[in-house]
């Protein structure tokens, strides 16, 4: 395939906006190849997007879909001759999140936390998410084995366990959501701070984060460690966040990448004491990572309009579900975690919801270096991710910021720095955080980017990035971005100008960390136990067969350990 | 004034969904343009014409000048006036699920029965049966907060269970008895039921229930003074109070 | 006569249960012993009189038939409807309940489970309220109290108290049954109250108001309260909502008895608050006991596939969900189906009489192991490998927890997956054969 005369973004490569042609063969990106010819010229080409937080398959997205009828009505498209039928808006089934993503020019996305023991069931759906390559986080934060490795120092023991839990999950890397709180949810509590102990486990989530953070290292996996702060959602926890990141900047990265991954940034760049004196903190949190190397972030932009929350941080949900009146799932998974989806909208007159809003595009604005920073909804918990061009167009135009600002509750200029904001991202910004950045803090070698040997992921818009003021005419842009005039997926056309045309399963990729044996044998010895006398199903049983992945795609990690490490 | 009358050519056995039978749809068609509108009967496709018989004015008319006509049964097609804004649908039988569904306006009138699901999500104009109406009167959809917003509900006869469920707003009047749960959840709408109600206003926590007959009341709500409505004597109780207790539901005290 | 081979840590597909630590041993590719299983589940895995052959309605007898012509026959059925009702699903797995959804859906079809005549009303309490739950080894190592609510674990879950709830034992609760307190709400005895530490007797269908009185003993609102509520008295409710705020982790476990007593799914509406509630002063839990080992996979696989759970009508190529009007039971009640394909359930036992008539008058194609009385006025029968037995596949215990259910013997049938695959086949191949004779 010959894609002629694209003005190319592929920040990876240095390349930002000239005009090139494109190869690509056998469903990678070559020097040069034959085939047919898609008619680029002039257009805004980029690799295809690279989505790296977003909740797409599992218990708790089924569990939205379930308690959710109401949402599963809203966007309810017929099958045709290529598509099985499309439903819902903040929560969709399989079907319409490839469709949708596909439309909108991505080709990759990763499911935000599964819990081991439920993670046949998140590789069900992610098996049935027709065209994208997907992967999925696996939670570690509330593990009981984990925090028993953490709470006796044995971080080798912990590293051998990180390993087996990945393989058992398939899963890409370690998350870890509100550490401690988990487990103390299971009776009914939660953990107040990072050196607030965990009730009956004698650890703190400080030292639970600090552990996975080096054994994420000793093993030298493709992504950091993946975290849900602590006090995610309250006021005044902007400080929860700095005090975490603080605590893990000496660790040293295994690969060239970041140490900690933070989720969703906005949900925890709070100031104030309560939702009454509630502001932003983004300036205070940007700083830090303007002067800090060892993290980077995710926005978890919210918009204003229909979402559905769903998180391993139960404690909050519950919290959200008596705030505002609404049904509450939860669902807390033994030994391991806890969990809950809430619906949500979210209002424009409502000040804390116009100050979140603000909060996320601060973030994305001050901190100077857009590696540092995802573009992401926290799907569907801000917003579903089918409006990401609308969090695009408000990053590269002032003007449609100051025009949505007028909407919005009075007090937001007060309580936020947006107002004073003049930054305008431009076409390189937005590749490298929609592209380039979520593969490499993902260590995706061959996502977002162009380069030979790449994946044959395109995106083709109907946008002359050489005429187009996306400062003004951002109508023109969001528009344009929200339906790709080409989608090539592995050297496939599978959307052109919103229209599926080809439905190719996507892999799965997963992480498969090699630890020496003697490691894996004291490690079995704990989970024989646990299995024997706490797990409700027999270890036999417990890790993901091969069946349920049969396009799964194993990345290979690992190190030997020595002991005494710790 | 524009009048169309239509017909069943046959009686159906499978049931047959029918949005496009509404006012605003048909308003700017001619008539051969309405008999070629689609319906569905099960997964088959067909046009209005194929299993009705379509007469009347020829000219388009605004939908506030329409009145439509149903002549005979119509209790196996479904979504009759569904979102109707303006203008007239008269049923002069009965007519099958979801008449009404999120109307908005203008005046849906039944001289038969009304089955499941009347007016769904209503939210204004006028609806009125002569006979008896299914469950789900004025409701909502699954797992929305809200059914009825707007609009007026009368009944002549007897209405089915969970009436009213998540009203939000309008009134609902039945003169003859409803089944179990009317009203609940109710959050602002009126309730008028001239006979009697099984648990009603579960869960309500703003808006007015009143039971002319006999009521089966639920524990959680608080017994208040007897009050005079119209010359008639009637219980007063604050409920349900496993929410914030506002909702008022007065019960006839008449005959027992 | 070749040796045994033993197969360990088995998953039962029996009930909702789904014990996976079933001991099995085969000879001669026959299950010759089932260890840990109780006898509903050892039964199963045991086998028993099977359909032999694919069968036929011919002149009014069922005849002996091929697969291939069966595959034709039900296809021809299929397409011959307006309203085909694709029906069952509880006791097959994933696998076929995903070749099922793309048959619904190819044929503009209405697929429903039999949760509608179980836990469907629990369903749409869900939809009310949301489901506030854990997984059973959550309750087996937390719970010091224990409500079961219209349920009777003792004789339709029998391995349910030892593994996962009363006698179970766990990281916090080594003391088993002892250290907890076991509470029944029914409105007759069981077996299952019979070991209760509390039995509470309600007047039937007095479920509802029951649960609105205990959420306001909770609330502190007691004092309004009559002196008895659904035959209880005030002080025993009051005791009990005191026994629960004082749990330190609380399940409540319910069944038939609340779904289908008067208020259906407002009862668990309702009990769903109040669980919701008392997670304001403790740790509580609830779940609905699923019978069928995989009614809780077909819930599942649809609502991702189709964003319904349940009761999903693809007649117009979108989704639509409304029970009440596109459940089984209401559609076969109005005569409102052409055809109806039953698969991995007794359709004919298991409705209500009205619902069962509306069977009879219409093309029926059965799917299953085993003969029933669906099969006497069924006009196609397919007799299946057994998944779990003979075949693998994924099941979802009642607590959503998805298991891979193995296979343990051989079977000259095909399984489920195969069989709808066929069918699939021969309606592609058919709808081709029509394109080509109109072209």
């Amino acid at each position: 395939m010959i894609i002629r005369g694209g003005i190319v973004y592929d920040p990876a490569n240095g390349i930002y906006g000239d005009e090139m042609d494109l190869f690509i063969d056998k469903g990678r990106m070559v020097e040069s190849a034959k085939g047919e010819e898609i008619d680029a010229r002039g257009l805004l080409v980029m690799p295809g997007g690279v989505d790296a937080h977003s909740h797409i398959a599992g218990k708790k997205v089924n569990t939205g879909r379930i308690m959710r009828p109401d949402d599963a009505r809203l966007g309810t498209q017929p099958r045709t001759a290529v598509c099985r039928p499309s439903t819902g808006y903040t929560v969709p089934n399989c079907y319409a999140m490839g469709y949708r993503y596909a439309r909108m020019g991505y080709t990759t996305a990763f499911e935000a936390a599964t819990p081991i023991l439920e993670a046949r069931h998140t590789h069900e759906e992610l098996e049935e998410i027709p065209i994208i390559d997907k992967g999925a986080l696996t939670l570690f934060g509330n593990n009981w084995q984990v925090m028993e490795c953490v709470r006796d120092k044995d971080l080798s023991k912990l590293a051998a366990y990180v390993a087996w839990g990945l393989r058992a999950a398939r899963g890409y890397g370690v998350k870890i959501v509100n550490p401690g709180g988990g487990e103390a949810w299971g009776f009914g509590t939660n953990v107040k701070g990072v050196n607030d102990a965990v009730p009956n486990f004698d650890v703190t989530p400080a030292e639970i984060i600090r552990g996975l953070a080096e054994a994420n290292e000793m093993l030298r996996l493709p992504h950091s460690i993946h975290l849900h702060f602590n006090n995610l959602g309250k006021p005044g926890n902007y400080t929860t966040a700095i005090e975490t990141l603080d605590m893990l900047k000496d660790i040293k990265p295994s690969r060239m990448r970041q140490v900690v991954h933070v989720a969703h940034m906005q949900f925890s760049a709070y100031g104030g004491t309560s939702w009454r004196d509630f502001e932003s903190k983004a300036p205070a949190i940007a700083d830090y990572f303007n002067g800090h190397s060892h993290a980077t972030m995710d926005m978890g932009q919210l918009l204003f309009g229909s979402a559905t929350t769903m998180t391993a941080d139960a404690p909050l949900e519950y919290g959200n579900a008596r705030l505002t009146h609404n049904k509450w799932s939860n669902h807390d998974i033994e030994l391991e975690e806890s969990s809950g989806v809430v619906p949500m909208a979210y209002f424009r007159k409502m000040l804390v919801n116009a100050v979140q809003w603000a909060i996320g595009l601060e973030l994305a604005l001050l901190v100077k270096d857009p590696w540092k920073v995802l573009l992401t909804t926290d799907h569907p918990n801000g917003s579903p991710f089918v409006n990401y061009p609308e969090v695009i167009t408000l990053l590269m135009s002032r003007p449609k910021r100051e025009a949505e600002m007028a909407t919005l509750h009075d007090q937001v200029p007060k309580r936020t720095t947006l107002a004073g904001i003049e930054r305008e991202m431009d076409w390189t910004d937005i590749a490298i955080m929609t592209r380039a950045a979520p593969a490499r803090i993902l260590g995706l070698e061959d996502k977002g980017h162009l380069g030979p040997g790449a994946d044959g992921d395109v995106s083709i818009y109907d946008l002359r990035p050489e005429e187009v003021d996306t400062s003004q005419d951002h109508a023109l842009v969001k528009k344009s971005l929200a339906t790709a005039k080409y989608t090539i997926k592995g050297g496939v056309v599978v959307s052109k100008e919103g229209q599926i045309l080809a439905t190719p399963p996507g892999r799965t990729f997963w992480v498969d960390a090699a630890v020496p044996q003697p490691e894996a044998d004291r490690v079995m010895v704990d989970l024989e136990e646990k299995f024997a006398r706490y797990y409700s199903v027999q270890m036999a049983n417990y890790a993901v067969q091969d069946a349920y992945l049969p396009h799964g795609k194993a990345i290979l990690a690992g190190l030997s350990i020595s002991r005494g490490v710790a | 004034m524009r009048n169309i009358t239509i017909a069943q050519r046959s009686a159906f056995t499978i049931s047959v969904e029918a949005e496009n039978i509404s006012p605003d749809k048909f308003a700017p068609l001619t008539l051969s343009q309405i008999k070629s509108l689609a319906v569905w009967q099960g997964n088959r496709q067909r046009t209005l014409s194929d299993l009705f018989v379509i007469e009347g004015d020829d000219a388009p008319a605004k939908a506030e000048e329409l009145t439509i006509r149903l002549s005979g049964d119509f209790s196996q097609v479904k979504r009759i006036a569904e979102g109707m804004t303006a203008g007239v649908v008269l049923a002069e039988g009965s007519v099958g699920m979801h008449a009404g569904n999120n109307m908005k306006g203008g005046l849906l009138s039944i001289a038969g029965n009304a089955d499941d699901w009347l007016a769904r999500e209503m939210r204004g104009g006028k609806v009125v049966v002569m006979g008896n109406a299914g469950n789900y009167l004025g409701g909502g959809y699954r797992g929305e907060k809200c059914g009825m917003r707007g609009g007026e509900i009368e009944v002549r006869g007897s209405a089915g269970a969970y009436l009213g469920e998540h009203l939000c707003g309008g009134s609902i009047r039945i003169l003859g008895d409803a089944g179990d749960f009317p009203g609940a959840a109710n959050q602002g709408g009126t309730i008028f039921i001239g006979g009697s109600a099984y648990l009603p206003g579960a869960e309500m926590s703003k808006g007015t229930i009143t039971v002319k007959g006999e009521a089966k009341v639920l524990p959680s709500f608080q017994r208040l003074e007897i009050v005079q409505v119209d010359g008639l004597a009637f219980q007063k109780y604050a409920g349900d109070n496993v929410d914030n207790g506002k909702g008022e539901l007065l019960v006839g005290v008449g005959s027992s | 006569m070749s040796e045994a081979i033993m197969i360990r840590d088995a998953v039962c597909s029996f009930c909702g249960c789904l014990c996976d630590d079933i001991n099995v041993e085969v000879e001669d590719g026959k299950v010759s012993r089932v260890r840990h299983a109780c006898r509903l589940g050892s039964s199963k895995i045991m086998g028993h009189g099977r359909i032999q052959s694919p069968m036929i309605r011919k002149d009014g007898v069922l005849v002996a038939a091929s697969f291939s012509e069966a595959y034709e026959r039900a296809a021809q059925i299929l397409l011959a409807a307006s309203k085909p009702l694709l029906y069952g699903w509880a006791s097959t797995s994933c696998e076929a309940a995903k070749k099922g959804i793309l048959l619904a859906e190819e044929v503009g079809g209405v697929l429903d489970s039999t949760a509608t005549v179980c836990h469907g009303p629990s369903v749409i309490g869900i939809e009310e309220k949301g489901l506030p739950g854990a997984t059973l080894g959550q309750v087996k190592n937390r719970a010091d109290t224990i409500v079961f609510w219209g349920c009777n674990p003792a004789e339709a879950h029998p391995r349910h108290s030892l593994r996962y709830s009363s006698n179970s034992s766990g990281k916090f609760t080594p003391q088993g049954r002892e250290g907890r307190k076991i509470i029944v709400v029914d409105v007759r005895e069981t077996r299952t109250s019979k070991n209760a530490d509390k039995f509470m007797r309600i007047v039937p269908g007095s479920d509802y108001e029951v649960i609105s009185a205990l959420r306001m003993l909770i609330a502190g609102k007691g004092e309004i309260l009559p002196d008895v509520i659904g035959g209880v008295k005030k002080v025993d409710l009051a005791d009990i909502a005191a026994t629960l705020k004082s749990a330190r982790f609380g399940a409540i476990f319910f069944g038939l008895g609340i779904t289908h007593s008067r208020g259906r799914y407002k009862n668990i509406d309702n009990a769903l608050s109040l669980v919701a509630e008392l997670n304001s002063h403790t740790k509580f839990v609830i779940m609905p006991m699923r019978g069928h080992y995989n009614v809780g996979g077909i819930g599942q696989v649809l609502a991702w596939s189709s964003g319904y759970p349940m009761s999903v009508d693809f007649t117009r190529g979108a989704p639509y969900f409304n029970p009440g009007e596109t459940a089984a039971c209401d559609l076969l009640a109005k005569r409102d189906v052409d055809a109806a394909l039953i698969i991995a359930a007794d359709a004919v036992s298991n409705f209500p009489h009205a619902t069962a008539e509306g069977l009879a008058s219409i093309p029926v194609i059965q799917i299953d192991p085993y003969e029933n009385p669906t099969t006497i006025l069924s006009d196609v029968v397919i007799p299946c490998a057994i998944a779990g037995v003979e075949v693998e596949g994924t099941a979802y215990r009642m607590d959503g927890l998805a298991l891979r259910l193995r296979k343990l013997v051989d079977s000259s049938l095909p399984s489920d997956e195969e069989i709808l695959t066929g069918i699939l086949e021969s309606v592609h191949r058919q709808r081709q054969r029509k394109a080509n004779q109109g072209a």
